[in-house]
């Protein structure tokens, strides 16, 4: 005879205030098959769960009913508590009367007889509650990077550290992400590239790492510490083993002109490429569509000059199966341009700026890679236009950002430092050149950023105006800046030889398919999506995926590598054990009734149903059943709704049981 | 009025204007966050005391008397560039509308007495006549408004150009669109419209 | 709209093409008439009010263009208009009544009816570009206006806000460009084409107009261009009306002749140039058409 223990809780006022907690306790007591009844302040609380566990102890309580918030926040809690008193955890179910109830009512009377019904419910349910056992699966203590940003860098790296061995797919010949493309990072102006090449070159190097470059994730199967992915290895048509990373072919490549996307296009490159001089892997890359030999057959200049013979016009993509245990998101971010949108994007472009078809119109990395020694033009400052050395720059923030009107409502956080940070080496580089930036706030909250921030406005005499620009035009060979000074209350007029747009932080194209191919989450700007905006920052819902970096929010580098480590320190906690213990809410195929006709596997969203063959002794095969692999399973309950023969049972939710709680009410 | 000290409490921001304001226009006045990419955007900004963007700030501070008592609502000249740049997607050129109409209906004398007069004319024509009587429209505003001289030579110029009719008949469903404004002031006069 | 493949709409003049836009009138009504559109005057039309209306009192602006649109229902569901400020009253009297209930009903008890807002109400820019098509209309060009320089002026009201006209781009809108380049003309690139030119602060403001509608002259002038079309009755006053003033003030010449874009695509279509009302124009263009060879 089960003896149920009821506990209802206060919530301090969130429950008590509308709902008369005494009361429901009282009514609970009497449902049969409650043993004891009562009510407390906080049941999350220590004395709550001391009170749990004594009760249970006194009481020779059998199942716990405990009637509190949403079992999304503590069912955790109460599980852990009841199997420290002795009780299988899953003989302890949580009664929703504050989300469910409280939360959304406000007469007091109804709301009380709700609750009540509420717990009857539950009590009835759990008294159809069978014990289970802990699942467990073994983990492969191998990870995924997907990017090799600074986050991805940095989260495989610690990974490796630990003795895990990592494998970092990377989308671009090469790694580095955007950081390679800066020229000085704020807040201290390190030499991006000074900083960031001694840890490529480590991943590069490290025993325990795995390097694909030019590569994507095609495939991801499985489940937490157990995926099987495939990657597709682009054709780079260099063989990686013979290359030495001489770089004669590039030079001898006949094709120069093709616009260098690392250099954002205002520099050039061969056929034969590799992106920037400090690349890793050093290994070109031939761009098969801007190729001469890949359009007409004709050329072959590289493979003739290369000493080893490692061109390869033939080489094919190559898919390559990797299992892994975790998988850690780092595929960072892309600005957002200006130009002219579809019809039917959700994002519009600055007509008032020129659709992006004035050239001294650039956006922040362009201008990063203007001031970078190893850019297009050798780290001087010169206007894309004509060649020659701006005098007058305005910066302009906010754009596409914190723009209702443009479809990006969010602030890019960090183009208030890069700004400041681009004043300064305008400032260092052209000394009779003057900065305007035209901003609404400064959003410089990091360790000394207000400093550098103020640095650029006290001894970089870059001129700040609070106020934005309307409208920005072609006059002769000037851009002509219609901006307004807000503190002063007028509008303000300037001739600018460059402008700078401090253009929105937005995901990498593409971002929303590999979420699909992963089965995250994600918002509706295509950022990845956090399982808890505060408690769970780097994990995504999905078990066994974690997220690092940009492509998670907007982030500057201190916190997308302090992020990176904190993935890493995730992942590192999961294969701190052998074997990963799952939750055994799991369903369960009655082999006796199931007919085998697999509508359950068609829903199935995890790909948790098998098929199982059901032989006689003799081997001879009697038909083919439906089997659930508990470690896959989600619980979500699909196949039990979609069964036609009622064959597949959820734990904990059974049909018995869901009657039972409707004729509770 | 412009220079005064702000004394602000609950009594001295007048919400319900503001609310009265926002009916009006259809659109939220504390969605501005002050960026000033309508005082930058707009033609009239020079000739205004108060730039649109302050004009909306003071009106998220409930201090409309300090509006109305300008001419610098007068000087809108509902170009809509505010509106379709402003990145919060603010209706500033229905919130100037609305302002006007607040104004004009006060009665209040505000220092910009041309425009309000210009507007008056317009639409007495309409009452009377059905269709704009320009000729008419630009006589009566010169006397009324003390320029006998303005654009004087303008005008033979344009009759020999067949530009200025001499004679406006009325339209024959004159007495339709008289009904039409009798109709909108009995609804005001019962309170049934703003 | 169409009837054997034959374009017809009620035709909305306004107040200004009656009286000191007459040329617009009957340029727009020769060369509709040359396309073979059907124009039919809306009987008994008046006033939407234009600016001032809206800018006092709204539910009278409401009322007058729902009337109209009324009117206008009765002889054809496409309603035609040339005048950019009528244009922009009578879509945002269809874009407001149809979200806000609250106004409706009041509109409704002003005219003491129905207000008919679903017909379609078209610039007569887009039924030439559109309605009819550029090829259509680059086949109807007996003299193309080859050599001539245009800068199109669209000015504030045909394009803004872009939620309420649905005309074109409101930053970088082609229509009047591919209207003008069909009948053969040269369009040039220039700075000002959508900034305002004082609309009807001509009247108690002319300080104001003359002011802004010199930055447009100037940086139509520097771009190299031969003349200016609009499409609207207030910008063509500033333009030309006040041209000579503005000449005087800023000690400076233009002498820009400003065309009605139907002026310029009738003269394109082979009509006359009495006709098309060339010599109403206050900056005279004779001299210049003659010189471009195009007269």
């Amino acid at each position: 005879m089960s003896r149920i223990g009821v506990f209802i809780c206060h919530c301090g006022e969130n429950i008590s205030r509308t709902v008369d907690v005494e009361k429901v306790a009282a009514n609970a007591a009497h449902i049969p098959g409650v043993a004891f009844s009562t009510d407390y302040k906080y049941m999350c609380s220590d004395p709550g769960q001391t009170l749990l566990k004594k009760t249970i102890r006194e009481e020779k309580l059998t199942h716990v009913v405990v009637a509190a918030c949403s079992p999304r926040m503590h069912e955790k809690t109460f599980r852990k508590a009841v199997e420290s008193a002795g009780i299988n955890p899953f003989l302890c179910e949580m009664a929703n009367i504050r989300e469910h109830c409280s939360w959304v009512h406000e007469d007091r009377d109804e709301a009380t007889q709700k609750a009540s019904e509420i717990v009857a419910m539950l009590v009835e349910r759990v008294k159809r509650n069978r014990s289970l056992p802990t699942i467990t699966v073994p983990v492969t203590k191998r990870s995924l990077v997907i990017g090799g940003g600074i986050a991805g860098i940095q989260a495989a790296l610690d990974i490796a550290d630990a003795g895990h061995e990592v494998i970092l797919v990377e989308r671009e010949p090469s790694i580095g992400g955007h950081m390679a493309q800066l020229s000085e990072t704020f807040p201290t102006l390190d030499c991006s590239q000074c900083i960031m090449t001694p840890k490529m070159v480590d991943v590069a190097n490290h025993p325990k790492i795995k390097l694909y470059t030019y590569s994507e994730v095609e495939q991801v199967e499985g489940y937490i510490g157990n995926f099987q992915i495939t990657i597709r290895k682009k054709a780079r048509s260099v063989d990686e083993d013979k290359c030495t990373g001489c770089g004669i072919c590039t030079t001898k490549c006949p094709q120069k002109k093709i616009p260098n996307k690392f250099d954002q296009n205002l520099g050039m490159r061969s056929a034969i490429y590799v992106p920037f001089p400090q690349a890793v892997p050093n290994t070109p890359v031939i761009d098969r569509e801007n190729c001469t030999m890949f359009k007409t057959g004709k050329c072959g200049v590289c493979q003739k000059v290369c000493g080893p013979g490692a061109i390869d016009y033939d080489q094919q993509d190559q898919l390559i199966v990797e299992p892994v245990g975790a998988i850690v998101v780092a595929t960072g971010f892309d600005l957002y341009t200006i130009d002219k949108k579809p019809e039917g994007s959700p994002y519009t472009g600055y007509g008032e700026f020129g659709y992006g078809t004035i050239p001294d119109v650039i956006d922040g990395l362009t201008f990063e890679r203007l001031a970078s020694a190893s850019g297009p033009t050798g780290g001087k400052i010169l206007r894309p236009s004509d060649g020659r050395e701006p005098k007058e720059v305005v910066f302009v923030q906010c754009v596409g950002s914190r723009s209702r009107e443009k479809g990006i409502s969010y602030c890019s956080k960090i183009c208030c430092m890069y700004t400041a940070k681009q004043t300064m080496l305008y400032h260092h580089k052209v000394h009779d050149g003057q900065a305007y930036v035209f901003f609404m706030d400064a959003r410089v909250p990091g360790k000394n950023y207000d400093e550098f921030w103020r640095r650029s406005i006290e001894d970089e005499e870059a001129v700040y105006i609070r106020g934005m620009v309307s409208r920005i035009y072609q006059k002769d060979d000037k851009v002509v800046v219609m901006g307004s000074d807000i503190s002063v209350g007028v509008q303000v007029e300037i001739e600018a030889d460059l402008v700078v747009l401090a253009t929105a932080v937005m995901p990498q194209p593409g971002a929303d398919l590999l979420a699909q191919k992963l089965g995250i989450s994600y918002d509706k700007y295509n950022f990845y999506s956090e399982a808890h905006a505060k408690l769970r920052p780097v994990e995504c819902a999905t078990a066994g995926i974690f997220l690092a970096g940009a492509c998670q929010g907007p982030k500057d580098i201190p916190d997308s590598v302090a992020q990176a480590s904190a993935a890493a320190a995730k992942v590192m906690t999961m294969f701190a054990k052998d074997q990963l213990e799952r939750e055994p809410i799991v369903a369960k195929v009655r082999e006796n009734t199931c007919v085998g006709c697999f509508a359950c596997k068609k829903v199935c969203p995890y790909g948790a149903i098998e098929e199982k063959e059901i032989r006689d002794r003799q081997g001879n095969l009697i038909r083919v059943v439906a089997y659930v692999n508990p470690g896959v399973c989600a619980g979500c309950g699909t196949c039990q709704a979609t069964c036609p023969s009622k064959s597949i049972e959820l734990e904990g939710y059974t049909d018995e049981q869901i009657i039972a709680m409707i004729e509770a009410l | 009025m412009k220079k005064k000290k702000m004394l602000l409490s609950s009594k001295t921001m007048d919400v319900d204007f503001v609310r009265k304001v926002e009916e009006l226009s259809g659109t939220s006045v504390r969605r501005c966050f002050q960026c000033g990419k309508c005082s930058a955007g707009c033609p009239m900004a020079t000739f205004m005391e108060h730039p649109p963007n302050r004009i909306v700030r003071l009106l998220q501070l409930g201090q409309w008397q300090r509006i109305l008592a300008g001419r610098s609502i007068w000087y809108c000249v509902s170009c809509e560039t505010c509106s379709t740049r402003c990145p919060n997607k603010v209706d500033l050129a229905a919130i100037m509308d609305a302002l006007r109409k607040l104004s004009w209906d006060k009665k209040e004398p505000s220092k910009e007495h041309y425009v309000q007069l210009a507007n008056r004319l317009f639409l007495e024509n309409i009452e009377t006549y059905g269709r704009q009587f320009e000729m008419r429209l630009a006589a009566v505003f010169n006397i009324k408004s003390g320029q006998f001289l303005k654009d004087l030579m303008l005008g033979p110029k344009l009759l020999c150009k067949g530009k200025l009719k001499m004679h406006q008949d009325k339209n024959r469903n004159i007495h339709e669109i008289e009904k039409i404004f009798q109709r909108i002031r009995e609804m005001r006069s019962k309170g049934e419209a703003e | 709209m169409t009837q054997d493949n034959h374009l017809n709409y009620a035709y909305y003049p306004g107040c200004s093409l009656h009286a000191s836009a007459s040329e617009y009138d009957r340029s727009t009504r020769e060369l509709f008439n040359a396309l073979g559109i059907g124009l039919e005057e809306v009987p008994d039309w008046f006033c939407c009010g234009a600016t001032p209306a809206h800018n006092v009192d709204e539910l009278l602006s409401l009322s007058l263009c729902a009337k109209n649109l009324d009117l206008a229902k009765q002889v054809n569901n496409d309603m035609a208009v040339a005048c950019a400020s009528c244009f922009s009253r009578m879509k945002f009297t269809q874009h407001i009544l149809n979200e806000n209930q609250k106004k409706r009903r009041l509109v409704e008890k002003a005219i003491d009816g129905p207000a008919h807002i679903d017909g379609n109400v078209k610039h007569i820019l887009e039924i030439m570009a559109r309605d009819l098509g550029l090829e259509r209309l680059a086949s109807a060009v007996k003299k193309p206006l080859s050599g001539l320089k245009v800068a199109c002026y669209y000015g504030c009201l045909l394009t803004r806000p872009p939620e309420v006209s649905k005309l074109d781009d409101c930053e970088a809108p082609s229509i009047m460009e591919d209207i003008i380049s069909a009948a053969g003309a040269e369009t040039v690139q220039w700075t000002h084409r959508m900034e305002c030119c004082g609309a009807n602060f001509t009247l108690s403001r002319p300080g104001i107009v003359v002011q802004l509608t010199n930055a447009v002259l100037n940086s139509a002038k520097r771009a190299g261009a031969d003349c200016i079309i609009v499409a609207c009755p207030l910008c063509h006053g500033n333009l030309d009306m006040r041209q000579e003033e503005i000449e005087g003030v800023y000690n400076t010449s233009y002498a820009l002749p400003v065309f009605y874009i139907t002026q310029l695509v009738g003269l394109a279509a082979g009509l006359p140039a009495e006709k098309l009302g060339l010599d109403s124009l206050m900056v005279d263009p004779l001299p210049m058409l003659k010189k471009k060879g195009l007269l």
